[in-house]
């Protein structure tokens, strides 16, 4: 806002120009979004049934006090967030490594992390059918390489306790290499003097690394950790068609979960009142994003946002 | 980029400081680090395209095989002809041009105004970002029961209209971050010698970012391929695009693994070939527009 003050006039004058081009994309997406919530909003304080003949009634708050008592919600409640940190912490971590070394092999550099990156770049029904290809019991070459190794063959999507360790892994494979490639940008804009200052002084290259580079990259770290948390919560592709959600519910995530109560059971009211969870958080974390990503009106952004971040 | 390490054409790696840890011990393990990364994140893409030239006998062996004797291309034929997958290729591709011509007209409007009007101030711009980290099965219902009353479920144009939620946002997000960029001056010069604001739009603003429009649209087309979530909700057969058509070749008793590797790879090819000649906007897209790259 402070902002617009300082703009020249000109530029205030525009508001017609800026109404009349914002108006289209707005108006579709209020069709396309606002419209359905809103309705979503009314069934979720309704027990109607996709399929029934009986005309649904107005329940209150009888979906949301029935979600509370669900063990099935709470627990794919609980599968959603084990995904997301596992995937924040353990993608994060190896992302960075491989960006860092990669950082020290400029030959060819963008190539390597461009084939890299084919993996992020594919469609999840494509990853999930090479995954699902490599998992099998007895000819995928996983338990190929186990058995070379003599370790025992693992029944990587039916075991109970392997199932979600094996989504996880998918996307691990799909999503590191996209990790990577935003660490490696952020890598790149950093200021060399203050390495270079560093390096005088003695400093050892964990030191750097620890009180130098982590640093700076915070902003760059922040933006990728809340891209994947939004990732890892909305998946739901690689677990339709790995797991079905299964064995049992060990791989029913929340959006999973809202998808079988809405689309299996036809529970259209519980359903939307699951979505209006989902919703939620969603807007949380949008909230927070939009902190890190918006800059100030026709300000050209410093190489990348980290570098204010020296500041 | 400013670091000069990427294009400079011999190694920098140990002659400048670098933020990354020095000496030849870490340049070994760097080389490592990435060999093993190479290979493992790689090796499915190759099992993908070795499995898609393999003779049926040879889908579901033990042990697998890595290298197969000859290149059995019948698979192929297979996926496009009896398996739907030359009208996959059709369906997906008009879907995805569609959703990305429209998305590109309203989206790159809507960020321009975004980026130099601040029109409706954080608000709006939150509203779009939501849309574009909104889970679809979040909508799945009401957006079903919509298309529906409409008759329309199973058609192109629901699914254009529907992928528009996140083409949209996508794109004006990212182009936002482009207009940003650019300075004032130009058209502010074309406004003061008489231009009206269209004309500066279009004369002057769009010529400058014509790279960028051309990253974001490829960018948009690539989401709107590879699309899965919304089609598996309002697809019922009619429509099948190519991410839609795999997990219904799972239905059979005999996996047709073979049949399977090659419809893959024809859903992947074009992306690939997209990213590669991306490669400089990647990030930029990748991140929603919050990192630049070059």
């Amino acid at each position: 806002m402070m902002a617009t003050r300082r703009r020249p006039s000109r530029w205030s004058g525009g508001r017609r120009f800026a109404l009349l081009t914002v108006a289209p994309a707005t108006i579709i997406l209020i069709v396309l979004s606002v419209f359905p919530l809103l309705y979503s909003l009314r069934l979720s304080f309704t027990d109607q049934q996709l399929l029934s003949l009986v005309p649904p009634r107005f329940v209150g708050l009888a979906n949301y006090a029935q979600l509370l008592q669900d063990n099935l919600f709470w627990s794919s409640l609980g599968v959603a967030a084990a995904f997301a940190l596992s995937v924040v912490t353990v993608q994060l971590g190896v992302g960075l490594a491989l960006a860092l070394a990669l950082y020290r092999l400029p030959r060819y550099q963008q190539f390597i992390a461009t084939l890299l990156l084919i993996p992020s770049i594919l469609s999840s029904s494509v990853a999930s059918f090479q995954w699902r290809s490599l998992f099998d019991y007895s000819s995928g070459p996983l338990n190929y390489f186990l058995g070379l190794l003599h370790l025992p063959l693992l029944s990587w999507t039916a075991d109970p306790r392997l199932a979600l360790p094996s989504l996880l892994l998918v996307d691990f494979w799909q999503w590191t290499p996209f990790v990577t490639l935003l660490l490696l940008a952020g890598l790149h804009a950093l200021p060399a003097s203050v390495f270079e200052a560093a390096r005088v002084d003695g400093s050892s290259s964990w030191q750097i690394l620890r009180y130098q580079t982590l640093p700076l990259l915070r902003r760059v770290i922040a933006i990728t950790v809340i891209l994947r948390l939004i990732g890892a919560f909305k998946v739901f592709d690689i677990i339709y068609v790995l797991t079905a959600g299964g064995p049992g519910s060990a791989t029913e995530s929340l959006a999973f979960y809202n998808y079988v109560q809405g689309f299996r059971y036809f529970s259209v009211g519980y359903s939307a009142a699951m979505s209006y969870v989902s919703v939620i958080i969603v807007i949380v974390l949008a909230r927070v994003i939009l902190r890190y990503m918006e800059r100030p009106v026709g300000r050209p952004a410093a190489d990348v946002p980290v570098a204010e971040a020296a500041v | 980029m400013t670091s000069t390490a990427a294009h400079s054409p011999f190694p920098s790696g140990r002659a400048v400081p670098t933020p990354v840890t020095g000496g030849r011990g870490g340049l070994l393990a760097s080389v490592v680090g990435v060999a093993v990364g190479s290979v493992f994140f790689l090796f499915p893409i190759y099992w993908m395209l070795v499995t898609s030239v393999k003779p049926p006998s040879e889908w579901l062996t033990s042990p697998p095989v890595f290298i197969p004797d000859r290149l059995y291309f019948q698979n192929y034929t297979d996926a496009l002809f009896n398996w739907g997958g030359l009208k996959g290729l059709v369906d997906s591709g008009v879907v995805a041009v569609s959703a990305t011509a429209i998305g590109m007209v309203l989206g790159t409007f809507a960020a321009y105004s975004l980026a130099r009007f601040r029109i409706g101030g954080t608000n709006l711009s939150f509203f779009i970002l939501s849309l574009l980290f909104m889970p679809p099965v979040a909508i799945g219902i009401p957006m079903f029961l919509f298309w529906s009353a409409l008759g329309l479920v199973d058609t192109y144009i629901a699914l254009i209209v529907q992928y528009l939620t996140f083409t949209i946002p996508f794109i004006a997000w990212v182009m936002k971050g482009f207009f940003e960029d650019l300075p004032v001056d130009l058209e502010e010069s074309a406004l003061v010698n008489g231009a009206s604001r269209l004309r500066a739009f279009v004369d002057i603003v769009l010529p400058n970012v014509r790279p960028a429009l051309v990253a974001t649209a490829l960018l948009a087309f690539i989401f709107n391929w590879n699309e899965f979530s919304i089609a598996v909700l309002l697809s019922r057969g009619r429509v099948t695009t190519l991410p839609f058509i795999l997990p219904t070749m799972m239905e059979s008793h005999y996996v047709l693994w073979g049949d399977i590797a090659a419809m893959a790879a024809v859903g992947a090819l074009p992306v690939v070939i997209i990213a590669f000649l991306l490669q400089r906007y990647l990030v930029r897209g990748l991140s929603f527009g919050a990192i630049r790259s070059e």
